[in-house]
């Protein structure tokens, strides 16, 4: 059996990040949370993880922010972007900063989990060997 | 994008009628040859003169009413379409922040369905344990629920235009009974509420009740931004013939970069479902129907200070 | 036509009490118990001003608030806060309540505050009206 995705939840919410780690640790996946943009970078200094689920509006550092700063602090994650802010622009610029994704809340669990898994064998397809 | 370009007036169609000088300076040459050849010339050519020259002046007249009027009609149309644009900007940003709001509370709902329908298992008979999580999970079902109606209500509040009813009441004791209301959660949590009142103020003539709303806004954000030990200074007084009232705490402060933003509704520096950002710029609105005006001045580090000046 | 009050609290001790002192002033009140009876005599009766408790058990005063001022607009509600309902009192007020009176009560502020929303109630009706 393959090892599991690790998964780096952050979102400020703490119930959202909460029940969507109870439910992808359910599921297989190694859930980390993370109630901001500091908190994720702190995370990632102890070890690794292969997705990270990102929010946008968070209080302090914002998604935008912390994306260039997480990505340098973990360069083989790949950036998955949730957001309820119904700015697209916002999204889409992460996009061009380097995020994988970008999935709008609400979102089926099921969904935000393939959406994981897709980026995940992205990533491993273009993995340098 | 074509729409977003009408609304800038730089873009605006050339105005294409003829320059004015000719007008302008013909009249009035016209005017002074004709006074001059009527005191040299025989009466008869001087009062042809004059009246051609009444004419010119009056047609040249006209003419630069007719422009003026073109043009005041123009900025009129510019004003309403900066107006009409600033609207649709407001909307725009309203609705961002409505559909942020009421978002983040859907997302966890979402959440919490999944995670109960996968406890309750393919045979719908979940374990003891689970049985307490899908409890869980439908309390919390309950309480993004009652965020989603909180936002939605406070909003129906925001949109309804009840013209205000005016009575006559003392300032000082409206303001003084919301600082009895507050001052007791404030004593609880360590803060002061000082009283600086100018008892010489007469009576005001405003809607009463929606005054009271908008002091104990204003007194219970002064409460949540205001640390242990600390206080909050309730003053009134009169300034260029309008009451004052002023609510100063010593608190953090607000950052520059928000001061622009804090009267903007869903704008909020609280946790995620403690406030709906909507407080201020309720009151703002409130105070404006009343007539007056909502301001606010901090300097970061050493609490804020906001104003109502109404109208006396 | 003068003032006339819904009194609607759980203690009945007080609300008898109120009961004597409006009546002695000659101010029609009802009294009610409870939130659903307070809605049900509303929606039979005319009153202009309701003096409502927050603590009641069953329905609790924010809801009874809110009923009244969604089926009743007009009718004006000074509400009746306790030391422990302080916070209730607060969103009372901000759910368009006229006034508050702290409990112990002060009749005489209590009547005072029950004018004032009866004139309030009439300049709204006259304007209606008009």
């Amino acid at each position: 059996m393959a090892d599991p995705i690790r998964v780096l939840i952050v979102d400020d919410e703490e119930r959202f990040r909460d029940t969507l780690g109870k439910l992808l640790g359910r599921h297989g996946f190694t859930v980390r949370t993370a109630g901001g943009g500091n908190e994720a970078l702190a995370l990632l200094a102890d070890a690794p993880c292969d997705v990270i689920v990102l929010d946008v509006k968070m209080p302090g550092l914002s998604g935008q922010e912390a994306l260039p700063l997480l990505r340098a602090a973990c360069p083989e994650a790949e950036v998955l972007v949730l957001t309820g802010h119904a700015s697209v622009d916002i999204a889409s610029a992460m996009i061009t900063g380097g995020a994988a994704d970008y999935l709008l809340k609400p979102c089926p669990t099921d969904e935000l989990e393939g959406a994981i898994r897709a980026v995940y064998d992205r990533r491993q397809a273009t993995k340098p060997r | 994008m074509s729409a977003r370009n009408s609304m800038n007036p730089a873009i605006l169609p050339e105005d294409h009628s003829p320059p004015l000088w000719p007008h302008t300076l013909l009249a009035p040459l016209m005017a002074g040859a004709a006074v001059l050849s009527a005191l040299a010339a025989p009466p008869l050519v001087g009062v042809v003169l004059a009246l051609f020259a009444g004419a010119v002046c009056i047609g040249s007249a006209l003419v630069l009413a007719r422009r003026v009027r073109r043009g005041e009609r123009k900025l009129h149309d510019l004003d309403l379409r900066l107006l009409q644009s600033q609207k649709l900007a407001a909307i725009g940003e309203l609705s961002s922040g409505i559909a942020h709001e009421i978002n983040n509370p859907l997302a966890i709902i979402t959440q919490e369905i999944d995670l109960a329908r996968e406890l309750f298992g393919p045979n719908g008979c979940p374990g003891e344990g689970d049985l307490a999580d899908i409890r869980d999970s439908l309390d919390q079902v309950g309480k993004q629920v009652a965020r989603c109606r909180q936002i939605t209500h406070k909003l129906l509040n925001f949109a309804r235009k009840m013209e205000p009813v005016i009575q006559e009441e003392s300032l000082e004791r409206v303001i003084e009974d919301m600082a009895l209301l507050v001052e007791r959660e404030a004593l609880g949590r360590g803060v002061a509420i000082v009283r600086d009142y100018d008892h010489s103020l007469p009576q005001v003539r405003t809607d009463v009740p929606l005054l009271r709303q908008v002091i104990l806004n204003l007194l219970t954000n002064a409460l949540q931004a205001t640390p242990q030990g600390g206080s909050i200074t309730l003053g009134t007084g009169r300034r260029d013939g309008q009451a004052i009232i002023e609510v100063r705490d010593t608190g953090c402060g607000i950052p520059p970069q928000n001061m622009a933003k804090i009267f903007d509704p869903f704008f909020t520096t609280k946790e995620p479902g403690k406030g709906t950002g909507l407080g201020l710029s309720v009151s703002h609105g409130i105070v404006a129907r009343l007539g007056g005006s909502l301001t606010a001045q901090s300097t970061p580090g050493q609490g804020a200070t906001f104003t109502v000046a109404l109208p006396l | 036509m003068g003032l006339r009050v819904l009194a609607v609290d759980d203690e009945t001790d007080f609300i008898e009490t109120l009961v004597k002192r409006f009546t002695y002033r000659q101010i029609p009140v009802t009294a009610a118990s409870n939130g659903p009876d307070a809605l049900a005599l509303l929606d039979r009766e005319p009153f202009d001003v309701v003096i409502l408790d927050m603590r009641m058990p069953g329905m609790d005063g924010l809801t009874v608030l809110q009923e009244i001022k969604k089926r009743h607009p007009l009718v004006e509600v000074i509400i009746l806060t306790g030391h422990a309902s302080v916070e209730a009192g607060m969103q009372g007020m901000s759910l368009g309540a006229y006034d508050y009176v702290l409990k112990p009560v002060d009749f005489g502020e209590l009547l005072e505050k029950a004018q004032k929303a009866y004139e309030r109630k009439k300049l709204h009706e006259s304007r209606d009206t008009s």
